[in-house]
């Protein structure tokens, strides 16, 4: 790692906002954005309006949705169907997303084994400059901050706690107005979000479906806090059901592939339509999205929220 | 009048490339790159809308059509519906990328304005 000499660091805390100071060359930034607006209308007054014709994919779409998938629902046909190999790359897409977040919000390795550094130094990093005055409000915040670190318990009640601190909020859950809003909706919200999914003629299936069921975890996290999810929200449990979902979805296309000849054909037999079972294969591979979707939007989330308080800077290693 | 849907979508793409190219703050970047892909995802089912066409769903029939009728007949395209259901969800997950970058920025830097973010330079 580098060592950055002190000088050498740009004094941001000190530094006095000038009324510019949120801008970067506003008026180059807006000459440039206006001379593509100009052009990006122009361009957009010549696309077809709406009495093109469908195109061919579309017509074959439609044509093929009931006989060859059993599905009505068109636009799950081509999720899920006729285009199915872009979903599953697009599924990989988001799962390199979600690895991402993981990779990059993991604090830093435990090295203790070896030499001990991650601890070294970590009170020293957490009290404050012994030469720096702090006020008040710093002592305030400052003890908020480690109550916090240690999870000791806070109200449970957010009535219960001060207003005006400054400080982060304690209080693990919000107002008994939020939290009987979130019982009542997180059920409602869970409930239709299966339902988008399991129901084999509902629009989007397992992609918008995991994404409302990503939502009913984040809201019951903002209104009972972490303690509420922390039993179900866990690397090890929301990894491994994750990694199931993907490799359900390999499942689903390989066998495609080896009973029909062509990745993410249908191999199930067709259930009368409008039914839960309706769609074959297509219902299978919605079922996974779901699983893949929900979990993987759930973990990148929670990685965020959960990123540590790794506030000291690198310039002090060397 | 689809044709303003078209326009609206370029200038709310041009809109968040302003905000990229002006903004220091991170936070307001990615706030930028959000509206631009929200700007396709207008564009996109703008461009699969036909006019006075039904949706590509063919269940809930009107009277006296068959499903044969409306898998041949005008409705939108279903095509283009399909690739913003997985553009939104893409979107999250890349959004969730970029904030953990600016959160790992942050700490190191204690700044989230990119003026403060040299250490690339040069």
């Amino acid at each position: 790692m580098s060592v950055i000499a002190a000088e050498s660091l740009p004094a941001m805390s000190d530094s006095v906002p000038t009324p510019t100071a949120h801008w970067h060359r506003p008026w180059l930034s807006a000459a440039l954005a206006s001379g593509l607006a100009a052009i990006v209308t122009v361009a957009m007054t010549g696309l077809p309006g709406g009495t093109a014709a469908l195109p061919h994919i579309a017509r074959q779409a439609m044509a093929e949705a009931l006989p060859r998938w059993g599905t009505t629902e068109v636009v799950s046909e081509v999720v899920y169907g006729s285009r199915g190999f872009d979903t599953f790359g697009e599924t990989f897409l988001l799962l390199a997303a979600v690895m991402a977040v993981v990779v990059l919000s993991r604090g830093r390795e435990p090295r203790h084994e070896y030499v001990g550094e991650a601890g070294a130094g970590r009170s020293e990093q957490a009290a404050a400059d012994p030469h720096d005055e702090s006020d008040e409000a710093e002592r305030e915040a400052r003890a908020a901050e480690s109550e916090e670190q240690q999870d000791r318990p806070a109200p449970d009640d957010a009535d219960d706690d001060a207003l005006g601190r400054r400080a982060p909020e304690r209080a693990i859950a919000m107002t008994v107005v939020i939290r009987v809003g979130v019982r009542i909706a997180a059920v409602i919200l869970a409930v239709i979000g299966v339902y988008l999914a399991a129901w084999g003629y509902t629009p989007g299936g397992g992609f918008p479906a995991g994404l409302v069921l990503a939502g009913v975890i984040v809201l019951l996290y903002t209104a009972f806090g972490h303690r509420a999810v922390r039993l179900a929200v866990r690397p090890r449990i929301l990894e491994i059901i994750e990694m199931a979902g993907a490799a359900g979805i390999v499942g689903v296309g390989v066998l495609g592939l080896m009973l029909r000849g062509s990745m993410f054909d249908n191999w199930l037999p067709l259930a009368l339509q409008q039914t839960i079972r309706a769609g074959g294969t297509l219902q299978a591979f919605s079922g996974f999205e779901l699983v893949e979707v929900a979990t993987g939007i759930t973990i990148a989330i929670f990685a965020l929220l959960g990123m540590g308080h790794d506030w000291a800077p690198d310039e002090e290693c060397s | 009048m689809i044709v303003a849907n078209y326009v609206v979508a370029g200038l709310l793409f041009c809109l968040g490339l302003f905000a990229v190219i002006s903004q220091r703050h991170l936070v307001k970047v990615v706030l930028g790159l959000s509206v631009m892909e929200s700007s396709t995802y207008l564009l996109l089912v703008s461009l699969g809308y036909r006019e006075n066409s039904t949706a590509p769903v063919l269940a809930g029939l009107p009277t006296g059509r068959s499903q044969h009728d409306l898998a041949t007949g005008n409705v939108a395209d279903p095509v283009l519906q399909n690739f913003c259901i997985t553009a939104v969800v893409i979107g999250v997950a890349v959004t969730a990328v970029f904030l953990t970058v600016v959160v790992r920025a942050a700490q190191h830097y204690r700044s989230v304005d990119t003026v403060d973010l040299t250490q690339l330079q040069g």
